[in-house]
């Protein structure tokens, strides 16, 4: 098979342009949320609550390790039908919709302003400006399934896999300039796109939304865990062998 | 160069590791970075935070003026920088000025847990445990799941001689860290001072988790041992129960021959005559054990 040859201006008009596009891009969303994001106050009854529930739940996970006597004291804390802890607490219900929080939609707002919004005018932009340009090949063969992910915008069916289109070039430096952006900024950059990501997957399960339905299901959990002393057959088990 | 980017690591271990080797830190500060400090970029400020930090420990004022200046220059008005500036006072035993500062940082921002402690610190620096203790009580009421809280409550408690509070305390860091075979060794420690047939049984068998998951804790071995032959010998216990304990002890006293033999035996090259040291050593068992508890607890401090 006869190997394509690209053009020698593909690699200064397309393919450094797009690195240098997509950099520049890191840096300037870097200083803008900097500038734009306030760090927002954690509510101080939320914090105690998300203490609590954190101290529940290793209670239930690790309530083994403890004898008897001290996890029933614990449970019967926050568990018991009078006083429990669990029981006694009462929050207002949450806004049910979170529309209707103003904090909340100037945040979202300013998130979507960060990070998605650049990302799709320069995508859209460099697909209209570049589209149809293969810029580099990966040096390693690659199975037809790549195709889609590397040739976004070229629709060849007989093209080696390992050629690489400039849309999604742009994709591909967009996620892969992580470690470039780290030395450049610094460790916590707002440049990483990935790390927006990941925060919006734990920053769910730290937040609690609604403070009644989570001691309810926390006090269910608490309610059913049945007290096996992990310590029981301990000393037989170490005496049964010498330790050296 | 090359010295710039190795104390770099050094301090960023330390940091990580939260890893208190102040008069290094200063050393380090002094002999290698203070007149490169910009070549770090960014990274500069936490490593000024880290310096006066450690500066205020080895008592270097002047290292802690520049480290303070260069903050507060560049953060104005923040109030990790005030904490900063306050805790300065502390070292210098301003206590009540110090105080004036945490209590304006918490009417801010009450959810901040560090100043918190910070204020429980100062009870503790003027040696007013019961007070320390009842404001950390407090605290804990609030933020439940802060283990250095209550691993500190445990010290407290120590201090005061209340042991099944402290083993109350400890039994909260068995919850969140149940691995950790030094937490099971000091609960268990704290339950051989309570010193009934209960907490007694209770400490061998934790002794005795310990030891499982780390066989080289020595301190470990020693109070199963302790334990065993004090339920051996206790009149309150069932034949069966005694029987039981005896042979826990005999085990015990064959792993600590075993352990003995193998390093000072190895050492010297001649048999010592074990049997009379643990003799003597298993009479003296329960003030060694209270003596030991008090001092890993200066450590801990």
């Amino acid at each position: 098979m006869v190997d394509l040859v690209l053009d020698r201006d593909i690699r200064i008009w397309v393919f450094l342009p797009i690195v240098l596009l997509t950099f520049l891009l890191g840096v300037v969303k870097h200083y803008v949320s900097i500038l734009i994001t306030t760090t927002r106050k954690p509510e101080l009854q939320q914090v105690y609550d998300s203490q609590a529930l954190i101290r529940v739940r290793y209670l239930r996970e690790n309530g083994k390790f403890l004898p008897l006597k001290s996890f029933l004291m614990r449970k019967h804390y926050f568990n018991d039908e009078d006083s429990g802890w669990l029981k006694t607490q009462n929050r207002p219900a949450p806004a049910s919709n979170p529309m209707q929080d103003p904090g909340m939609m100037t945040e979202m707002l300013k998130g979507n302003l960060i990070n998605v919004i650049p990302m799709i005018v320069i995508g859209g932009w460099i697909n209209w400006t570049f589209s149809g340009f293969l810029t580099t090949k990966v040096p390693f063969p690659l199975t037809l399934r790549f195709k889609p992910m590397l040739q976004r915008g070229i629709e060849l069916v007989s093209l080696d896999a390992s050629w690489v289109s400039s849309a999604s070039w742009y994709f591909l430096n967009l996620f892969g300039l992580r470690s470039i952006y780290a030395l450049v900024l610094g460790e916590d950059n707002a440049a990483d796109s990935t790390d927006a990501m990941q925060e919006q997957m734990t920053g769910a399960a730290m937040k609690i939304t609604d403070p009644k339905a989570a001691f309810k299901a926390e006090w269910e959990a608490l309610e059913v865990v049945e007290h096996k002393w992990m310590l029981a057959n301990v000393e037989e088990d170490l005496c049964s062998k010498p330790l050296f | 160069m090359n010295f710039i980017s190795e104390a770099r690591a050094f301090l960023k271990k330390c940091r990580d590791e939260n890893d208190r080797q102040s008069s290094k830190i200063v050393d380090v500060y002094r002999d290698v970075l203070s007149d490169s400090m910009k070549s770090l970029g960014d990274e500069r400020w936490v490593v000024y935070e880290q310096v006066a930090l450690a500066s205020f420990d080895t008592r270097d004022w002047e290292v802690s003026k520049q480290c303070l200046q260069q903050l507060s220059h560049q953060y104005p008005g923040s109030h990790r920088i005030r904490k900063l500036k306050a805790m300065q006072l502390e070292a210098l035993g301003a206590y009540t000025d110090a105080e004036k500062i945490y209590d304006a940082l918490l009417a801010e921002d009450e959810a901040n847990s560090s100043v918190h402690k910070r204020k429980i610190a100062i009870l503790k620096a003027q040696e007013l445990i019961p007070e320390a203790i009842e404001k950390l009580c407090e605290y804990l009421k609030k933020f439940q799941s802060d283990q250095e809280a209550w691993l500190e409550l445990s010290n407290l408690y120590i201090e005061e001689n209340d042991f099944p509070k402290a083993a109350f305390c400890m039994e909260e860091l068995l919850l969140t860290s149940p691995h950790n075979h030094l937490y099971h060794q000091r609960y268990a420690e704290l339950q051989y001072l309570i010193g009934t047939v209960d907490s007694v049984e209770l400490a061998r068998a934790y002794f005795a988790q310990a030891l499982k998951f780390n066989p080289q804790n020595k301190e470990a071995l020693f109070g199963f041992c302790s334990a065993a032959q004090w339920l051996a010998s206790s009149t309150k216990l069932a034949s069966q129960k005694k029987k039981d304990n005896q042979k826990y002890l005999t085990w015990a006293i064959d792993q600590i021959k075993t352990l003995y033999q193998k390093e000072i035996g190895a050492l010297e090259g001649k048999d010592v005559a074990v049997e009379d040291l643990m003799a003597k050593l298993s009479i003296k068992a329960a003030p060694e054990d209270e003596v030991e508890a008090n001092g890993e607890q200066k450590k801990a401090d």
